[in-house]
């Protein structure tokens, strides 16, 4: 998987660019809109990560910009802006997804997966993973060839999981993933447990290894190998 | 009380005393000048008897006339000439009249004699009756007229007065909407306007500066949570933690997110004061409420509520954005104020929704309730979800109202028609 980030603030394009640096993947960064410009004039992505508000240029102009020259590479645009303006433009002139600053680097993960799946695989989409084949056409998982039933909520925890496989996700991360806003109400975040729970035993009883652990109260990790 | 009342009542009352003073200083010159002139034709009449003596060395005739009578009586000396007020029998109609005397000595051959010289007043009575009854008349109808002009001057002068005030009452900080110029020839109602207007713009200045740094200062703060929020991401991945540490990068996470969603809620509310959330689009709130809950299913189940709900299809042209923020305030507090084991039910129809829950607390105070930052003590919220949801309310029309009753928490969000 080969990514650019376009993003001048330092700390967050550090922080993206080692989440997404692993082996078989590449992660390139851009700090500015001429720089940005250069790369993408070179080298072509699976998915761009896009700021919107950049030093001497706007992250929109880039969207033209590949638009224009009808580059296929994915488009995520992040942004502080929560604007919806932005967000139609942005979707409007072509871009993939919109993510809102701030984020977790686990959902900006699960949705450049999401991306890069949908530009790869065409209509046709399928995600395998060892035993694990999921039809994410007809959202259904199959371990060893044999179905599973998921709930919508576990079988969205599963794709978390498989797009940060190796990865810490807290369980902050998973909870606004799967309850968005509404999850301030929560007192603690013990449902998750008894949905992970049951998404553990679901793929273990189909003969699956038992892939999810949990990571020092933190949250949980899916041990990808 | 009114301008128009108590500038009414000073008028009047003013002319009234002043009419009333006139009034009785008048009755007293005319008295004193009609009695002046009778006394003068009395003092005539004197005349004419001293010079009849005096020609004939006898007294004169009485005679006697209807409105006068001259008296001779002997008298042993002379006495003092005196005027008097007295009464008078009238001849014909055989009444008492009023009547001026004036009492005189006069001396004929040795012998002296008094003499009354008598003249009714009858007819300066009536004279003095006559202009006391147009005087009264006066007084009437100058107060009917000052009536009728103030009433008249005051609600035509006055009009730009009350033009900028019912747009005074009207103001409203967050509409876009300035003062309308009243036009006046008058100076102190120009003046007036000039200074309403400049005030209700010094007003909206500040108010849009305020309102544009909170936007600002909120869009600013998001970058700098970013970067905590991606940087405990990364740090997670750094090794093993002990449970201390764990904990302590929890509450690190869940700090962040409430500063994330505080920062959030400003901003939107910024937005929607500032009319910036302008989309629209059919809606069906029955099933914005049913995904809702079924979202929340785990929550209600965690504290062991009861929700009932009674929906019907409610189709509505307006912002999804703003719709399932309205939604997910109200039932998110009805599930964050209630208590273990209670209750919440949702209806909904054509024309309104209500979200009723059971609660701790008693009746919440209705003027706080919509204040930012207004928020119970047990509250984790942040205490800009009714802010935000009356403003929502606001903006498409829609009433929003709290009722207490029988111990449970109503919010009734009435559609607009």
């Amino acid at each position: 998987m080969k990514l650019l980030v376009i993003e001048d603030e330092a700390g967050l394009r550090e922080s993206i660019e080692a989440y997404f640096t692993e082996e078989g993947s590449v992660c390139e960064t851009a700090s500015d809109y001429n720089s940005a410009i250069a790369k993408v004039n070179l080298y072509r992505y699976d998915c761009i990560i896009l700021d919107i508000t950049l030093p001497n240029g706007s992250g929109l102009d880039i969207l033209k910009y590949l638009k224009v020259e009808q580059h296929t590479d994915g488009i995520l645009i992040i942004s502080a802006k929560n604007s919806l303006d932005d967000r139609l433009n942005g979707l409007d002139l072509g871009a993939d997804d919109y993510l809102t600053k701030p984020f977790h680097l686990s959902e900006l993960r699960a949705r450049v997966a999401a991306i890069v799946r949908r530009k790869s695989f065409g209509g046709n989409n399928r995600l395998k993973f060892n035993e694990i084949d999921i039809d994410l056409n007809a959202r259904e998982v199959n371990v060893n060839l044999s179905p599973i039933k998921l709930t919508p909520k576990e079988y969205a925890l599963l794709l978390y999981f498989l797009a940060n496989k190796g990865k810490v996700v807290s369980k902050n991360a998973i909870a606004e993933h799967l309850w968005g806003d509404s999850i301030d109400i929560a007192d603690n975040f013990d449902f998750i447990y008894s949905h992970i729970k049951n998404l553990r035993k679901k793929i273990i009883e189909a003969g699956g290894n038992d892939y999810i652990q949990a990571a020092y109260g933190m949250g949980y990790k899916f041990i990808g190998a | 009380m009114k301008l128009l009342t108590r500038y009414n009542r000073a008028t009047i009352a003013i002319t009234t005393i002043i009419m009333l003073v006139a009034g009785i200083a008048y009755y007293f010159t005319i008295t004193t000048i009609l009695s002046k002139q009778v006394d003068k034709a009395l003092e005539v009449e004197e005349h004419e008897v001293h010079d009849f003596v005096l020609l004939n060395r006898k007294l004169p005739q009485v005679f006697r006339t209807n409105h006068q009578t001259i008296l001779f009586a002997p008298a042993n000396s002379p006495g003092k000439r005196k005027f008097v007020d007295t009464v008078y029998r009238d001849i014909k109609d055989d009444e008492l009249e009023p009547a001026r005397a004036l009492y005189t000595f006069v001396k004929v051959e040795d012998k002296y004699y008094r003499v009354i010289v008598v003249q009714s007043k009858v007819e300066n009575e009536d004279l003095i009756k006559v202009i006391f009854m147009i005087t009264l008349g006066l007084i009437a109808g100058l107060l009917v007229a000052l009536f009728f002009l103030n009433r008249v001057i005051l609600s035509s002068l006055w009009k730009p007065f009350y033009k900028v005030l019912g747009q005074l009452k009207s103001f409203n900080l967050a509409e876009n909407s300035s003062i309308q110029n009243v036009h006046s020839n008058i100076d102190e109602f120009r003046e007036l306007d000039t200074a309403v207007n400049l005030m209700a713009d010094r007003v909206k200045d500040d108010y849009f500066a305020l309102k544009s740094f909170t936007e600002n200062a909120s869009h600013e703060l998001m970058t700098p949570i970013s970067v905590i929020n991606s940087k405990l991401d990364t740090f997670v991945q750094t090794g093993e933690f002990s449970d201390q540490q764990s904990k302590l990068l929890n509450d690190i996470y869940s700090s962040v997110s409430k500063l994330t969603r505080l920062n959030k809620s400003l901003l939107l509310l910024a937005k929607i004061e500032n009319r910036l959330i302008a989309d629209k689009q059919d809606l069906n709130l029955k099933i914005l409420i049913e995904e809702l809950l079924n979202q929340l299913d785990d929550l209600v189940a965690g504290r062991q509520l009861v929700v009932e709900a009674r929906l019907y299809d409610k189709p509505i042209k307006a912002s999804l954005l703003l719709m399932e923020v309205l939604i997910s305030n109200l039932i998110s507090n009805a599930i964050r104020h209630n208590k273990p084991g209670g209750f919440i039910s949702i209806e909904l129809n054509h024309l309104k929704l209500k979200v009723s829950n059971s609660g701790v607390a008693g009746k919440l105070n209705m003027q706080d309730m919509f204040r930012r930052f207004q928020k119970s003590a047990s509250s984790d919220g942040i205490g800009l979800g009714l802010t935000i949801s009356k403003q929502i309310c606001d903006t498409y029309g829609f009433n929003f109202e709290y009722v207490f009753l029988n111990e449970v928490h109503h919010f009734i969000v009435t559609f607009a028609p």
